[in-house]
């Protein structure tokens, strides 16, 4: 079943297009990381699936109805950002309490565990938390509350490296004991691949590619030596990236060519490898081929 | 430029490797059962789904057979298909890049075979 899906889905701001027709679909109970630079779109897309902004064109179904002003997808979804705003008087412990009446699947004593694990205190008050620790405070919230569809948009903002690992462990556990679907957007992908199921990755308000992450690794191949050599191969095929120093050269290009290329390259001296997500990502979301290098090469 | 295309290799793959070498161990024998896709995950930090693909490969390659709703078990073939397996891929493959890093640096063939003599040896002296 899908729990979201999205037919030439468009938000335009006064500035131009933020998403810009997607069409997709995000089926059943995984995992999925929403991947992209900064202002890709990600967190506007974030906020049209949580019904928090209306699209400008397109449709959008969530848990098949749509989300704006929805009060079945508002009481099924969690939101998590930095922006998360509790009223002012109560002290986190009564956060916690209130937080507790408003989702059916809320999971109380796991909500204390956590709180006590990451160390608060029950009379500390939101505003006055450091930027790592309410971005904690949120994720109790997020993981507590267990909403079917669970979105989290730059959960791990400010929060140190071992908060970031512990996050990401008790994410992971909390899924297999309480499947749902969850979005992760993040920039930071090699810290959150390994427990991805799918990557959905954005570039500038457009969908560059839509996977399960051992489809991904897959995708493309990287080809190192003789710069001569490697064009000759290359010449007809789309290049993803390419780097080169003096007469040697890495270039990334996608998979899919002939068993029988791929050998002769190897014959002809050229390393082929595989390509981490991290780098693919990159690539697929650069503006140039050479990256931040085209900027210094003008000559 | 990338130097190090090492641990590059899918993490569903690396999972299967790493039931393999449990199974070489024998730590699993055969008919017992091994770590669920729930575990793995646990174990790994990895998603459910990715650990269900490496005992998947397992599966279609005969090293584990699945008994409806109890899991995964391994054949009783497993440790000697794995070795085989091992022996005419990865082996060859790790001798190949043996070799061609010889020659470019030079290194004669009997030259080549004393140096992985000695180190035979070695190994044989600590054990």
């Amino acid at each position: 079943m899908n729990v979201i899906t999205a037919k030439h889905l468009t938000k335009k701001y006064n500035t131009g297009k933020a998403v810009d027709n997607l069409t997709f679909a995000i089926e059943g109970k995984k995992i999925t990381g929403l991947i992209g630079r900064n202002g890709a779109g990600k967190t506007t897309l974030l906020k049209l699936i949580a019904g928090f902004h209306k699209q400008t064109s397109g449709e959008l179904k969530v848990f098949s109805e749509n989300p704006f002003n929805n009060l079945k997808v508002s009481s099924n979804t969690i939101f998590v950002d930095e922006h998360m705003t509790y009223p002012e008087s109560l002290s986190i412990a009564e956060i916690l309490q209130f937080a507790g009446t408003f989702y059916e699947n809320w999971d109380e004593d796991l909500a204390k565990r956590l709180f006590d694990y990451f160390g608060f205190s029950k009379k500390q008050y939101h505003s006055r938390l450091s930027k790592g620790m309410r971005s904690t405070f949120n994720m109790i919230i997020g993981l507590a509350a267990r909403c079917p569809l669970t979105i989290l948009d730059e959960p791990t903002s400010g929060m140190d490296s071992s908060v970031r690992k512990d996050f990401y462990r008790a994410l992971l556990k909390d899924y297999i004991e309480f499947p749902r679907a969850i979005i992760l957007s993040s920039h930071l992908v090699n810290e959150v691949e390994d427990i991805l199921e799918d990557i959905m990755l954005m570039k500038e308000g457009e969908i560059r590619l839509h996977k399960s992450i051992s489809d991904i690794k897959e995708f493309a191949i990287g080809l190192q030596g003789n710069r001569e050599t490697i064009n000759q191969f290359t010449r007809h095929t789309e290049v993803l990236h390419e780097s080169s120093i003096g007469n040697s050269a890495y270039v990334v290009i996608e998979k899919n060519i002939n068993q029988s290329v791929l050998q002769n390259m190897k014959k002809a001296g050229i390393e082929v490898s595989s390509v981490a997500t991290e780098d693919l990502c990159v690539y697929l979301t650069s503006k140039t081929k050479g990256g931040i290098d085209d900027v210094y090469n003008r000559g | 430029m990338i130097l190090n295309t090492e641990n590059n290799k899918p993490i569903y793959v690396q999972i299967a490797e790493w039931l393999e070498t449990e199974i070489l161990s024998e730590s699993f024998k055969p008919d017992e059962k091994i770590y669920s896709q729930y575990q793995l995950a646990e174990i790994f930090n990895i998603n459910p789904a990715t650990a269900a693909k490496g005992l998947n490969i397992l599966a279609d390659e005969k090293i584990l057979y699945k008994k409806r709703g109890l899991g995964m078990f391994v054949t009783t073939d497993a440790k000697e298909m794995i070795m085989t397996k091992r022996k005419n891929e990865t082996l060859k493959q790790m001798v190949e890049d043996l070799v061609s890093e010889a020659t470019r640096l030079s290194v004669a063939e009997e030259e080549l075979i004393s140096m992985i003599t000695t180190v035979i040896r070695e190994g044989e002296g600590q054990s």
